[in-house]
Order: C-alpha cells, then sequence, then structure tokens
C-alpha cells in the first residue's frame, strides 16, 4: 500500500481499492508506480513530458465515462483509479497485438539500445499474439542512411516518437521530426535526408529510448554474433569532466557496447557521441602491446618495461635537476582508465612535487 | 508587384498572431510551392527548428513541395462526389498534374475542382465553371429559421445589407451597456449548445472563459469544415459573413475576449476573400477593432487559413495548428478555456454556434427556444447531400423527424430508387438505415441508435450503391486523416480500411466479425480524441444494418484496395 501515510490535510485518491497520498502535480501513472504498479506503456519515458499516444496506460476513474492515459493525467484529491480491470487488461492485449502487427518482427536483440526489449516484453506480458490484426507495416527503413553509429530501421518503427521527443526535450538538438500523417507517419530530419546532413550530433539518445530497436546502435551490434551472455558494468565515462555514468557491456572479455544509465546522476541516461559510440580503442589492434624505446636511429623498438622505465626515469631526472621540479608537466589521457588517472595525479604530485597535472577530460 | 522577397514576406507576418500559416500560404502562392530554401527562411525567421517545421508541412494535404503543384488541379473523391463523376475528372486532369482530394465541402454541387485559390464545380472536365456557393432554398416546410431566417434577403452578404436586416443591432446593445454576464445568462437561458458536433453548451464555455484568469484571452470561431458531407458552415460564410463576425464580437465581449482567429479550411478560398471583404468593412464602420461603437470594448479579428488537414477541425490540433505547431490534439486537461491559444483562455466555438448568438439576443430567448419541437431548443443547419431529389442546407427544427426532412423537405431519393442508408454526422456517425431511418433529428434521438447527430452532415445512399464500398471509402477517410498520435486511432483505422477492402484480414464472417469488433471496442474506448474514437461507427453499423450484404463481399472477394482518394 502508500508507502507515506495520509496526513491531516493531504490530499489522496484510491487505487484499486487503496487510499494513497499523493503530491500535487504527480500523474496517475507516476502514483501508480509508486505504489508498486507499473502500468504497461511504450510512448513513456520518466525524462520526458508525458506524451499519452500508446493509451496502453489507460485507467478507469469514477466519473469519467472514457478511460483516461494515466501517465496525462494528474491525480486529483478524492479521484476513485481502477488500474486493471478484466475489460482494461482486455484492451491492453488487443492494442499490444495491434502495435506488434505493424512490425516486421517483435524480438530484437538487447544490444540494439537500452530500451529496445520493451515492446517484446509486453507482447510476453500479455501471451499477445503477434500474427493477429495482420495487415501492412507502418515503418520504412532507411538502409540509405550510412552514418556509423545509428542504424534506422524504421520497420521496427512505432511511431511513440520518443525519438523525436527524446532530441528535442533532452538534447536540444530537434534534429528529427515528425512527417507525415497516421498510418504514413516517419521520423525524418529536415528535407528528408540522412542524419549526417541534418543538425543530429550523434550522442545515442534516440536509439537509447527506442522501445522496438527501430533505432539500433551499429557499434554495439557488431557483437551480436559475439558468443556469451551480456554482462554491464556500471562506470563512469572517463571522456570529459560531466560524470556521465554508463553500463559497459561486455561479452566474455570482450566490450561490445556501452549504453548510458538512466540513473546516472549527472546525465540521466544522455551522453554524447564519444561517450556513447567511441570505445574502438580499447580493442583496437594498432593499440601498443608491450614497451617501445628509441635506439640510437632515433627508431621506436619493442623493450623490457625495466628499460623503457629506466630511460623515462632517467629522462624526467635530468630535466629536474637542470630546470626544478616545476619543469614538469602531466596530462593524462581521457581514454585511460580512471585509476590510471588517479596514479598519474599522485605520480606527477608526491613523485615530482608539482601542481602542474591536469586531464584532457578537464573540458 | 513586384515580386516579394524572403524578407518583405517574413517582415509582413512575422510580428502578426499566429504568423506560420499566412507565410506558408504566401511562399507557396508566390513560389508555386513551398521550396527547401522556403522552408530555409521559414524556420530561421520564426525560430522554428527546420526538421519541426519540415515535419509540420509534411502533415498538411494541400501545401506542395514540388514544382508548379500550389496550382495544379484537385478532385474532390468524398464520398459522393466518387459517385458524380469525381473519379472521371481525376483521371482527364492527371495530365495537368491533378490529385485527388477528400471532401471539399460541395456535395450540393457537381464536383468541386480546386485550380489554385478557384473552386471550379462541374460533372464533367468541359462542364467545370466558377460560381458562388448556392444559397439555401426558402425553408420548405415554412418553419421559423434562426440563422437562415435573414440569408436570402438582398445583399445580406455585404455591410448594408447585414445592417438593414437587424445585423449588428445585438452588438450595439452590448456597446450600449449590455453587461457580459446578462449576455452570458442569455445564451445559458436560451439552451444554445455547440453547433459542431460536441454540443457543449456555450454559456458555460463562455462563462468558464470569462472567469479564467490570464490573458489575453481568444475567440476562435472553427470554420475548419472538414467533415465528410458537411457545408453548412460554408453557406453561412459566403452569404452571411457578417453574422459569425458578429457573433465573435459577442462571444468576446461575454468573455473579455481582445483577439479572435478564424481558422478557415483550405478548401473554401472564395469564402476567404469574403470574409476579408466583411472583416474591411466592419472595422471601418466600427463593429470590429479599437473602442468598438465608441465604447471601451476592442476587439480583432485575424483571418487564418488552413492548408488541408481533417484533424484541425478538433479544438486542440486547431490551435497547435495556429500556434504554428505540429497539429496533434493536445491532452485534456487542461482544457482551451483555461490553457487554449499560446496558453490563454480561449473558447473555440463552431461557425453555426456563434452565428445563432446574435439572433437569440436580438429576438429573444422565448423566441429561440420555440424553434425546436417538444423539448429542443432552437434549430440545427443539416448538409444534406448524395442521393437525393434536392441536396443543400436546411435548417430543421430539432427534434424534426429525419424521414419529414428526406421526404418532404428534399423529394426523397431519385425516381425509382430506395433509400438504402444515410449517414450521421458527416461520416463519424456511421450509418442509420431499415427501421432506424424513423427517428428524430435531436441528439438524444439519434444517440439512442447507437450514433449521434453532430456537425449535421446526412449523405443518402440509395439501394443502387455498395454499402461495403462505401464503408471502405470512409474508413480510408479516417485512415488517411488521422493524426498519427494515437495508437489504438493510427492502427485501427488503417486495419480496418484493410479489412474492409479485404487486402488484408479473415474471409469469413464470423471471424472478421469478431477481429473487426475488437479494434472498434479498443479505438472507442482508447482513442484519445473523436477521430478515433468515432471512425469504428461506420464499420460497426455496417455489420449492424448489412451483414448479408458483408458476408456476400467477403464471399465474392470484393477489392475497394485500389480506390483512390
Amino acid at each position: 500500500m502508500s508507502d507515506r501515510q495520509a496526513g491531516a490535510g493531504q490530499a489522496t485518491l484510491v487505487i484499486d481499492g487503496a487510499e494513497v497520498a499523493f503530491e500535487p502535480g504527480e500523474s496517475l501513472f507516476e502514483v501508480s508506480a509508486r505504489v508498486g504498479k507499473r502500468l504497461p506503456s511504450l510512448c513513456y519515458d520518466e525524462r520526458l513530458e508525458a506524451f499519452g499516444a500508446c493509451r496502453l496506460c489507460v485507467v478507469e476513474v469514477e466519473g469519467i465515462r472514457n478511460p483516461v492515459a494515466s501517465c496525462t493525467t494528474l491525480a486529483a484529491d478524492g479521484m476513485v483509479v481502477t488500474t486493471s480491470s478484466a475489460e482494461v487488461e482486455a484492451w491492453r492485449k488487443t492494442l499490444v497485438e495491434m502495435v506488434a502487427s505493424e512490425n516486421r518482427e517483435v524480438e530484437v536483440d538487447p544490444l540494439r539500445g537500452h530500451a529496445s526489449q520493451e515492446l517484446s516484453r509486453l507482447v510476453a506480458r500479455y501471451d499477445a499474439v503477434p500474427g493477429r490484426f495482420a495487415g501492412e507495416p507502418s515503418g520504412k527503413s532507411r538502409e540509405d542512411d550510412g552514418n556509423p553509429f545509428l542504424l534506422r530501421d524504421y520497420d521496427l518503427c512505432i511511431s511513440c516518437y520518443r525519438c523525436v521527443r527524446v532530441c528535442a526535450e533532452q538534447q536540444g538538438d530537434h534534429a528529427i521530426g515528425i512527417a507525415n500523417r497516421g498510418f504514413e507517419t516517419r521520423i525524418t530530419t529536415e528535407f528528408d535526408g540522412e542524419l549526417r546532413d541534418s543538425a543530429c550530433v550523434f550522442c545515442g539518445q534516440c536509439v537509447q529510448t527506442c522501445p522496438t530497436g527501430a533505432l539500433a546502435d551499429r557499434k554495439a551490434m557488431r557483437g551480436v554474433d559475439v558468443p556469451g551472455e551480456i554482462e554491464k558494468t556500471r562506470t563512469i565515462c572517463p571522456y570529459c569532466g560531466v560524470g556521465c555514468s554508463v553500463d559497459l557491456m561486455t561479452k566474455g572479455d570482450k566490450l561490445v557496447g556501452v549504453q548510458p544509465a538512466m540513473d546516472g546522476p549527472a546525465n540521466k541516461g544522455a551522453l554524447c557521441v564519444k561517450g556513447q559510440f567511441a570505445f574502438d580503442f580499447v580493442q583496437h589492434e594498432d593499440r601498443l602491446a608491450h614497451p617501445m624505446v628509441r635506439n640510437d636511429d632515433g627508431e621506436l623498438v619493442r623493450a623490457s618495461w625495466d628499460e623503457a622505465l629506466d630511460r623515462a626515469a632517467k629522462g624526467f631526472r635530468g630535466v629536474v635537476e637542470r630546470h626544478g621540479r616545476h619543469a614538469v608537466y602531466g596530462v593524462a589521457s581521457g581514454r585511460a582508465p580512471h585509476e590510471a588517472a588517479y596514479l598519474m595525479q599522485k605520480w606527477i604530485r608526491t613523485g615530482f612535487g608539482t601542481n602542474f597535472i591536469d586531464n584532457c577530460s578537464r573540458a | 508587384m513586384s515580386r516579394l522577397d524572403d524578407n518583405d514576406l517574413l517582415e509582413r507576418f512575422r510580428k502578426l498572431p499566429a504568423p506560420l500559416l499566412p507565410l506558408l500560404h504566401a511562399f507557396h502562392e508566390r513560389d508555386g510551392l513551398v521550396s527547401e530554401e522556403a522552408l530555409e527562411a521559414l524556420s530561421e525567421g520564426l525560430h522554428i527548428p527546420r526538421a519541426e517545421l519540415y515535419g509540420t508541412l509534411t502533415f498538411y494535404h494541400h501545401l506542395s513541395r514540388i514544382p508548379g503543384g500550389q496550382a495544379a488541379p484537385r478532385v474532390c473523391t468524398g464520398p459522393i462526389c466518387r459517385y458524380k463523376g469525381g473519379p472521371e475528372i481525376l483521371e482527364a486532369l492527371r495530365k495537368d498534374g491533378a490529385t485527388p482530394m477528400p471532401c471539399a465541402g460541395r456535395c450540393d454541387e457537381p464536383v468541386p475542382v480546386l485550380f489554385g485559390n478557384e473552386v471550379r464545380v462541374g460533372s464533367s472536365v468541359p462542364e467545370l465553371l466558377s460560381r458562388p456557393s448556392p444559397l439555401p432554398v426558402p425553408n420548405p416546410g415554412a418553419v421559423e429559421e434562426c440563422v437562415f431566417a435573414e440569408i436570402r434577403e438582398p445583399d445580406r452578404a455585404s455591410l448594408v445589407g447585414y445592417e438593414r436586416t437587424g445585423g449588428y443591432e445585438a452588438l450595439r446593445r452590448c456597446t450600449a451597456g449590455l453587461r457580459p454576464s446578462e449576455l452570458i445568462d442569455l445564451v445559458a437561458e436560451s439552451g444554445l449548445a455547440g453547433r459542431g458536433g460536441a454540443g457543449f453548451p456555450t454559456a458555460r464555455k463562455w462563462s468558464a472563459v470569462a472567469e479564467a484568469t490570464g490573458g489575453p484571452k481568444t475567440i476562435v470561431a472553427n470554420a475548419d469544415e472538414g467533415e465528410p458531407g458537411c457545408f453548412k458552415d460554408r453557406v453561412l460564410m459566403d452569404h452571411d459573413p457578417h453574422a459569425l463576425i458578429e457573433g465573435m464580437c459577442l462571444a468576446a465581449h461575454a468573455t473579455g475576449a481582445s483577439r479572435g482567429f478564424i481558422y478557415l479550411r483550405y478548401e473554401y478560398p472564395e469564402t476567404l476573400a469574403i470574409l476579408e471583404k466583411a472583416l474591411d468593412e466592419a472595422r471601418a464602420a466600427g463593429h470590429l477593432g479599437d473602442r468598438i461603437h465608441g465604447s471601451g470594448f476592442s476587439f480583432e479579428i485575424h483571418l487564418r487559413r488552413g492548408a488541408g488537414a481533417y484533424i484541425c477541425g478538433e479544438e486542440t490540433s486547431l490551435l497547435n495548428s495556429l500556434e504554428g505547431k505540429h497539429p496533434f490534439p493536445r491532452n485534456r486537461p487542461p482544457f482551451p478555456v483555461t490553457h487554449g491559444y499560446e496558453g490563454t483562455p480561449t473558447a473555440v466555438n463552431n461557425v453555426e454556434t456563434l452565428c445563432s448568438v446574435a439572433p437569440i439576443v436580438r429576438k429573444g430567448v422565448e423566441w429561440y427556444q420555440s424553434l425546436g419541437l417538444a423539448e429542443n431548443a432552437g434549430t440545427k443547419l443539416i448538409s444534406l447531400s448524395g442521393d437525393i431529389q434536392r441536396p443543400g442546407n436546411y435548417e430543421v427544427p430539432l427534434g424534426l423527424p429525419l424521414q419529414t426532412l428526406l421526404a418532404d423537405w428534399a423529394g426523397g431519393p431519385p425516381e425509382g430508387r430506395r433509400i438504402q442508408a444515410v449517414t450521421m454526422a458527416g461520416l463519424s456517425g456511421g450509418f442509420l438505415a431499415g427501421a432506424d431511418l424513423d427517428v428524430d433529428l435531436d441528439e438524444p434521438g439519434i444517440r439512442s441508435k447507437g450514433s449521434f447527430l453532430g456537425a449535421g452532415g446526412i449523405m443518402v445512399f440509395d439501394d443502387s450503391r455498395d454499402m461495403v464500398q462505401v464503408a471502405h471509402g470512409a474508413m480510408e477517410f479516417f485512415a488517411e486523416e488521422s493524426c498519427g498520435k494515437c495508437f489504438p486511432c493510427r492502427i485501427g483505422t488503417r486495419r480496418l480500411a484493410e479489412r474492409l477492402a479485404q487486402s488484408h484480414g479473415p474471409r469469413d464472417l464470423a471471424t472478421w466479425q469478431q477481429e473487426a469488433r475488437e479494434l472498434s471496442v479498443v479505438m472507442r474506448a482508447t482513442s484519445a480524441c473523436g477521430l478515433g474514437q468515432a471512425a469504428p461507427l461506420v464499420v460497426e453499423s455496417l455489420m449492424k444494418y448489412f451483414p448479408e450484404e458483408l458476408e456476400q463481399s467477403l464471399v465474392s472477394g470484393w477489392s475497394g484496395g485500389n480506390d483512390e482518394r
């Protein structure tokens, strides 16, 4: 039941027979979720303005003739709400079957994006039959859009417009819009072109909020055939000073992708193009696999760790002896792990006795 | 006149309220299309992101993006015109770039074809000519009328003619001292309710706006008469434009509004010119503008032309369209009476509703109430079209038996034919047929048959028509006009249209009906606005009245899928 007691003067409503207190401005969807009844939805993303499109979250309110979308209806004192009558649940099943009918498939690889399993989960939850209400599919994939990051596989699009809304409301780019009407609706850039010719900055937020995988992370999808289960490891993106929380997705010892943490306090699901897509260097074949030093001809040749460290120490020591400790300046790389960055500053500060330490992520 | 460049156009409209639509039209007419360059200029000038503006542009039916598209003919292939030569005219004009358009609101005439800003009507290409829309015939029942009472008077469309026949007397009473609250009380007593379809009591809407905080308050005349088979607002505006202006002034006086909009559908270009002229006359005569009649009451009206989208007749979609946003309907609450145009308190009223107010003020509440039959107050305009001897607009006392209108007033079906079905509320009310044709024309009467009176469009289909085909055409219309926001409407209208065309879906009657019922129930219960809630009535009433025809069609495999609209 309610996680807060209804005090004197506190507004309350009744949800499925239980009296619940609420804060002004809370929607029925939010109040319902707070008391453990997460209503089904496809157009809902808690970071965005409630939209009221998918109608899966409709609930019955006493005194109102038609059911209302719980996401767009604010809780009001004395409301009596039934969230999931048998009739409403039957409508939801039909709605899920209608949505499934406009898609090529409902099972998509989770590497496509953070929210990509929402439709398939609902199909399972309602035991919906995707083949019912068969007809023309609604979307049209943009196979011509050759950007390296975002797959625009609109055959799977269900026109919830979360991509358009996250681009406008969260990212502020307004790179995509809604073209045409009704079943012909398409997600479009200005003049229906490719993303690279639009205002898109490839932050990938549209990918991560897409509930069907119609927008997919092309980089992560390279790992679809890598054997093994996806494991997620929470960390902080090292690329800059904002501190976005990310989940590194690995299969075995292979990094296959990055997803933003929706509950990251600094980013709430947002990332930039680097944090989202620029992780190839980790497993890149051009990476140094062993220390190297220059020989007498100035060529880099393979060396042992002792040899390399001795050479570095000698160089630094010489500089400090000639010019003093403040002649040393350290810059750590944004591509190095956080632990390495920490050690780097420790080394400069206590090793040399200078505060001339920086990181290219300080932006 | 020299060609105005982008900046000239932007400067002309940018500072006016609701600038996007007039700017789109200005570019469209100057260039013959809305080009990418125009869109970039608009985006920059109005600070609307390009992708959003591009999307909004593609939402509208009539804004062309191909050279010469603005002037290319659009041929009505609506529910009536498709049987009167519309498809044949379309084929004949294909060489000129003709495209089909949904019902253009001239259903009492031969097929309308839009050439740029001119409507020509005719049954075939050689017959196409431009002419004023017909006046309503004298009331065949010889009953007293409200909004049509003076419309046939000579020169009624001009200020002189309007004033000679009682025009602006009601407004003079207001500026001479009739207080806003008194005006609202009067309208409340009359029982006047919205004539656009929803039937919401006019006085309640007005007092909600009057009591709402914030401003400036706004009056919007919904003249986006997009419902197929409805052409009543057109005749009012064409032949009695000052009645609308006076009605809006009265609404503004009642609510404290200082600005008004007329949102006129694209397909009425002649009406646009008539309204422009009437607005100029009204301003010049001091009936509109600053300090009307020398009183403290000021009110201005801005005329805005739609661009072809049925959903913009839905009031919140209309408001988004005016504001230059993507014309999806808004979530309610909040309602327009508190959060309307640009978030200000706004009364959106139908043209017929607004035109009814001045006669009520002038002739009295009791007079208005006495116009209806039995318990009903007042009258309703009915646009009657299709297989009927005398199609046209009729002002009927609410409560008039439908059969009286069809047989006595309009002469019944064509010689040798029988009326098979009629539609209600244009297409939105679905069909009535058989014994249910014995019904009184008032909301309780029609609702008892599972339909509704709505905006008052009635299309008649005689026994030569294939009702499955008619239903398919209707559902295609809804599918094409669905805005695409809410899932049940966007998907449901398409799936029902496919099932009526038999391009998809089950072929045995029982399963077909099961699916259709399931889709219909979900659409009606969960759609976000009236379009999706009403659209299934077409299929439900088809199943109710014409199960044999439906089964026959499923067995023989009729396919209307190639029907173009």
